[in-house]
């Protein structure tokens, strides 16, 4: 023992003070003067333990007075009376830990006996203990240079029978950057010291501490148990998290696989979310989301907390599978920064989607007032290429036009707003953005500029970087959108669809006759009456719009119908029931048309089921075949979808409608067409409930992406007759009067009889 | 007026450390059980009972000047063995100020503040030198070493004492450096300069009489409890704290007449807030106003205004201020530093 401790007090003066070594006399050190004369030995907690009967401090006791005097000997009275009770009552306060006491009793006997003097043990170990006390606050407190100076000062303390304060010590010197002094530290527990906890802990106190390749040299001090078991066997999967960790935070560093296999077993194993969640982070960051995403749901169901809920998130994100996350981002946005910063992330992913994803209402109506509270300039822009994206083009104007209020230097705010008027042909405003920010801007000057135009074109054509969407989205989301050389307006988020192609293959759900308006109110039409249809529907009314007053902006300058619409005056336009050619969708699904027709179990049949039944205007069961082919999954999932999307458009059902179609990723043009189909029925929901204006922007919005056909210009001439907006009104029904249709001269009639009413 | 202060001070600096003097009379026995049973824990701990049972520097320096001048020896040695092993763990060898029993670790804010330090120190010294214990003397040298170091700074032309380690200075704050005058405990100051003569607490001394003669501002002409003191510049009330001559800077007073200040400009504010326009209570006065927000009724409180009327007019001690009844830690606490000041210089007034 004494040479152990006169190793560490080598060790520690070397450190602090490098005489120490010198300064205190080591017992036991062999010095030949201490034989002769027997040592005078300070028995009086020998025989306070005594007295006690307290067995265990005795025997400590003697062990301690043995190993400092060799030649020692307990003395034979020990359990003898005892004369001084005074100092009988100190050994015991000590020994209760109550060393203020001691002190004070000390004083007080020495103020009323000057003679007296405290016996030098129990001064040495009433310094010791409250030493002992001073370093634990001191270490509590991070005083580190405290922490040294008290144990160079108290070498006492530093045996095996004071682990923790070993441990403190050891800390204390990696933190003022004596790391191979803690390693002393270390080693010397794990050499001399017994008790298997202890020693445990020693390594687990190291581990935070020391370098990977540090600890693996404590770990060459590893004893055996009694069972032959190596006594740090638990510790070296800690050791594996620790790496693994390290690593997930350092995505430059690799665990090797035999690392990932113990931790995915230990996952398994236990029920707490640590293990799941440690390899969710490690994988993710390593680039295996699908892996990552396994661990993260388990660690979430674990009750893993807002780590878990984000790199569940993240991970879903990632994998292109936003619209799943965004509950879950939702629901856990308020637990910590980072688990908004992913709520935000999954909207804006959504929103700059390519083609732009028909969202449930409940996204946007929840994400709205997050930006609108945070004026967070990001989102506002990316609800603004979302509106964009899904020609609401009003909608799109305000959003970018509340970004652009937030933060006036934010170009791609600026650049959306431009393209909104170029949208709408609003000349004044698009100078007026070109003034002012045409230094600043190139691409703003190419709306109006055709030569600053091409030169961007031949500019972008040569970069072939593409912005990642994953890094980027909304810098992805505006690129898609700079100006081509054509004069044509920019892509709106998807390709054009042809105009005639387009009205005469996937002709509108709703037949003329069906959504015919009715000028009086209330008596709505037969085929949408009763229909569940909801007004919440984001597309088509003002909810997510940033400003009160943004719904009210004059649509009359959206689109001018002065100018004659090659769609409307199409006189082949059938405005039939929609039929969808069942032999390609066969072909699409890779099966032929008896296979199919043959009513199998397969995807591929059930969906050429489903387009009888549509065929036959029995959408309910149509539902149910496509509903199979979903279930089914594979390239029939997608046809079936939309199938089934259809079929509940038939029915008056939007909302089911957009949920449908989410429930396979659509092809863009597809996406078009579900959701002009979306739209002509939100206009006619709306005129239904007389909300007459919300009509007209969902029928603008439409014709942004598909041409407006006769029945649904009705609908618009009509819905300006109720806004009184007679002009308009005339305009339209004259037109359709021209193309021979009834309700152009319904409408003059209508108009006529109202302008009398006036006149009178 | 600042040469006759620093005639006294360097009066004082002779005068210091009377080794001979035992001041075991100075505050009744009967008194300081009193205080011990009310405020003092076996561990030593002065709690202060009105702020959560918490315990600071400060108080552990009060406690142990508090037993040295009562002349015990023993409950010195208690308080004084709480203080070395649960405050004074800072590696630059200040004090830790808070210490809260319902925390773990219990030092919450291990910050320094220079008043407690001070008290600390002085303590130390003094019962080191009436008793002869060469240890105390060493942990009070120390203490001034540290203090000296780290909170004496120069500051334009003054060398000023901050009020901890961080977050006062000029450096640290734009319109630092932040003082408390009621820091400047001017008793410990001559001791200071004998325990560690390599800093000049003479300089900083006066430099704290100077600021008090500048900081009597308001109508009321008092010293708020936090100015902030750039050099060059005037001294204002400190931005973020209470515009007040509040529980801080009532100490002065008496801290003025327990180091043999007799500067009666400097007395004359708290003369006419306490003894003409409260009748013997001091009160809190808003600085900009001049308005009272609360007159301090509790003993400990009145017994300053006393004391200042005796040292002033000879004004006997009330009657009903000669027994002490412990209330809250503060001002039972300067009652007894008030009671200890007049038995030994004032007599005449009990």
């Amino acid at each position: 023992m004494s040479l152990k401790r006169a190793i560490l007090l080598i060790m520690l003066g070397g450190a602090v003070v490098p005489a120490i070594g010198q300064q205190i006399e080591l017992p036991g050190t062999g010095d030949s003067t201490n034989k002769t004369a027997r040592p005078k030995v300070d028995e009086t907690a020998l025989r306070y333990f005594a007295s006690q009967g307290d067995t265990r401090r005795l025997e400590a006791e003697i062990a301690r007075l043995r190993a400092l005097y060799p030649d020692w000997s307990p003395p034979d009275d020990l359990f003898g009376p005892q004369t001084d009770v005074e100092l009988q009552r100190m050994w015991k306060l000590y020994a209760e830990g109550k060393y203020s006491d001691v002190r004070s009793a000390i004083a007080t006997r020495q103020a009323a006996d000057p003679s007296w003097k405290a016996p030098p043990d129990l001064l040495a170990r009433l310094t010791e203990a409250e030493n002992r006390r001073q370093l634990v606050n001191a270490s509590d407190a991070e005083q580190w240079a405290t922490v040294l100076r008290l144990a160079t000062d108290a070498p006492g303390l530093l045996t095996c029978t004071n682990v923790d304060i070993l441990w403190r010590v050891a800390e204390a010197f990696v933190k003022t950057e004596q790391t191979p002094r803690a390693l002393d530290a270390y080693t010397y527990v794990l050499t001399n010291c017994n008790d298997p906890g202890e020693r445990l802990a020693t390594v687990q106190k190291a581990m935070p501490l020391l370098t990977d390749e540090q600890i693996e040299n404590l770990l060459k001090l590893e004893r055996k148990d009694e069972a032959g078991k190596p006594e740090f066997a638990a510790l070296r999967d800690d050791l594996i998290r620790r790496r693994m960790g390290h690593a997930a935070e350092n995505p430059e560093y690799t665990v090797p696989d035999e690392d990932i296999k113990r931790m995915e077993a230990l996952a398994r194993q236990s029920t707490t979310p640590g293990d799941p969640l440690l390899l969710g982070w490690y994988l993710f960051r390593h680039d295996e989301a699908t892996r990552a995403l396994e661990w993260f749901k388990l660690a979430l169901d674990r009750k893993g907390g807002p780590k878990s809920a984000e790199g569940y998130v993240l991970a879903l994100n990632f994998l292109g599978r936003s619209l799943e996350a965004e509950p879950i981002a939702f629901e856990w946005r308020d637990s910590a920064p980072e688990n908004n910063k992913a709520y935000l992330d999954v909207v804006i992913a959504l929103l700059t989607a390519d083609p732009p994803p028909v969202l449930d209402e409940i996204v946007l109506s929840r994400f709205s007032p997050v930006v609108m509270r945070d004026k967070y300039v990001p989102g506002a822009q990316a609800l603004g290429w979302y509106a964009y994206n899904t020609g609401q083009i009003v909608t799109s104007q305000s959003w970018f036009d509340t970004a652009l209020n937030w933060d006036p230097n934010d170009e791609p705010s600026a650049y959306g707003l431009s393209l909104t008027y170029w949208r709408l042909g609003d000349i004044a405003r698009l100078n007026a953005m070109v003034q002012s920010w045409g230094p600043r801007s190139e691409r703003i000057v190419a709306l109006v500029d055709p030569v600053v135009r091409a030169r961007l074109e031949a500019r972008n054509a040569q970069t072939t970087t593409q912005i990642d969407p994953h890094i980027d989205p909304l810098g992805a989301a505006a690129a898609r959108l700079t100006p081509v050389p054509s004069l044509m307006p920019p892509p709106i988020g998807t390709p054009p669809m042809g105009l005639r192609s387009g009205a005469g293959q996937f002709a509108q759900i709703p037949t003329a006759g069906q959504f015919q308006p009715i000028p009086q109110a209330g008596t709505a039409p037969l085929a949408y009456r009763g229909a569940p249809y909801q007004a919440q529907n984001p597309l088509a009314t003002g909810q997510f719009q940033p400003l009160p007053g943004a719904t009210a902006q004059p649509y009359a300058g959206a689109q001018p119908y002065a100018g004659a619409q090659p769609s409307y005056a199409a006189a082949d336009y059938v405005p039939a029931p929609r039929r969808r050619p069942v032999a390609r969708s066969v072909a699409r699904t890779g099966s032929t048309v008896e296979t199919a027709a043959a009513g199998g179990g397969g995807g591929g049949a059930a969906v050429a089921r489903g387009w009888r039944m549509m065929d036959l205007d029995r959408p309910m069961e149509a539902v149910r075949a496509f509903d199979q082919a979903i279930a089914a999954g594979g390239r029939a999932a997608e046809d079936a979808a939309y199938g089934k999307s259809l079929a509940y458009l038939r029915m008056g059902m939007t909302n089911k409608a957009q949920a449908a179609a989410l429930e396979a990723p659509q092809n863009p043009r597809r996406a078009v067409q579900l959701s002009g189909d979306l739209l002509a029925q939100r206009a006619l929901a709306a005129y239904k409930d007389q909300r007459y204006v919300e009509t007209i922007i969902a029928l603008d919005e439409r014709s942004r992406i598909a041409p407006e056909q006769q029945d649904l210009m009705v609908l618009r001439a009509w819905a300006y007759y109720q806004i009184r907006d007679i002009r308009s009104a005339q305009r339209i029904f004259r037109a359709l009067q021209a193309q021979g249709n009834s309700e152009g001269a319904n409408g003059m009639a209508a108009i006529d009889a109202l302008t009398r009413k006036y006149r009178t | 007026m600042i040469r006759r202060v620093l005639a006294g001070f360097l009066l004082l600096v002779c005068g210091a450390l009377p080794v001979s003097a035992q001041p075991s009379t100075l505050i009744p026995t009967e008194a300081w059980s009193a205080f011990m049973q009310r405020f003092v824990d076996a561990s030593g701990r002065v709690v202060d009972t009105a702020n959560g049972g918490i315990s600071h520097s400060e108080g552990q320096g009060y406690g142990m000047l508090l037993a040295y001048l009562a002349g015990d020896r023993s409950n010195f040695e208690r308080i004084w063995s709480f203080t070395r092993t649960e405050l004074l763990i800072r590696d630059d060898g200040l004090a830790a100020w808070r210490w809260d029993p319902n925390s773990t670790p219990h030092v919450t804010d291990v910050n320094a503040a220079s008043d407690g330090d001070l008290l600390i120190a002085y303590a130390l010294a003094r019962a080191g030198a009436a008793w002869n214990q060469q240890s105390y003397i060493e942990a009070a040298r120390r203490s001034a070493r540290a203090v000296g170091r780290k909170l004496l700074v120069t500051d334009g032309n003054r060398l000023v004492l901050l009020p901890g380690v961080s977050g006062f200075s000029s450096s640290d704050r734009p319109d630092g450096p932040i003082l408390n005058l009621s820091y400047w405990i001017f008793e410990t100051f001559p001791v200071m300069a004998q325990l560690a003569p390599e800093f000049k607490w003479a300089d900083a001394a006066n430099a704290g009489l100077e600021l008090l003669s500048i900081a009597q501002l308001g109508p009321a002409r008092l010293p708020p409890d936090w100015i902030s003191a750039p050099a060059s510049k005037p001294v204002t009330v400190a931005e973020g704290f209470p515009p007040v001559f509040g529980y801080n800077s009532l100490r002065i007073s008496l801290y003025l007449l327990r180091a043999g200040i007799e500067n009666t400009a400097l007395q004359e504010p708290f003369r006419r807030s306490w003894l003409i326009e409260g009748g013997g209570t001091p009160a809190v006065v808003d600085i900009p106003t001049g308005r009272v927000l609360a007159r301090l009724t509790d003993p400990g409180y009145r017994m300053l205004a006393s004391v200042l009327a005796c040292a002033l007019n000879a004004t006997p001690i009330p009657e009903d201020l000669r027994r002490f009844e412990p209330t809250l830690y503060y001002p039972s606490t300067l009652y007894l530093l008030g009671w200890a000041l007049v038995a030994e210089r004032y007599p005449r007034c009990l």
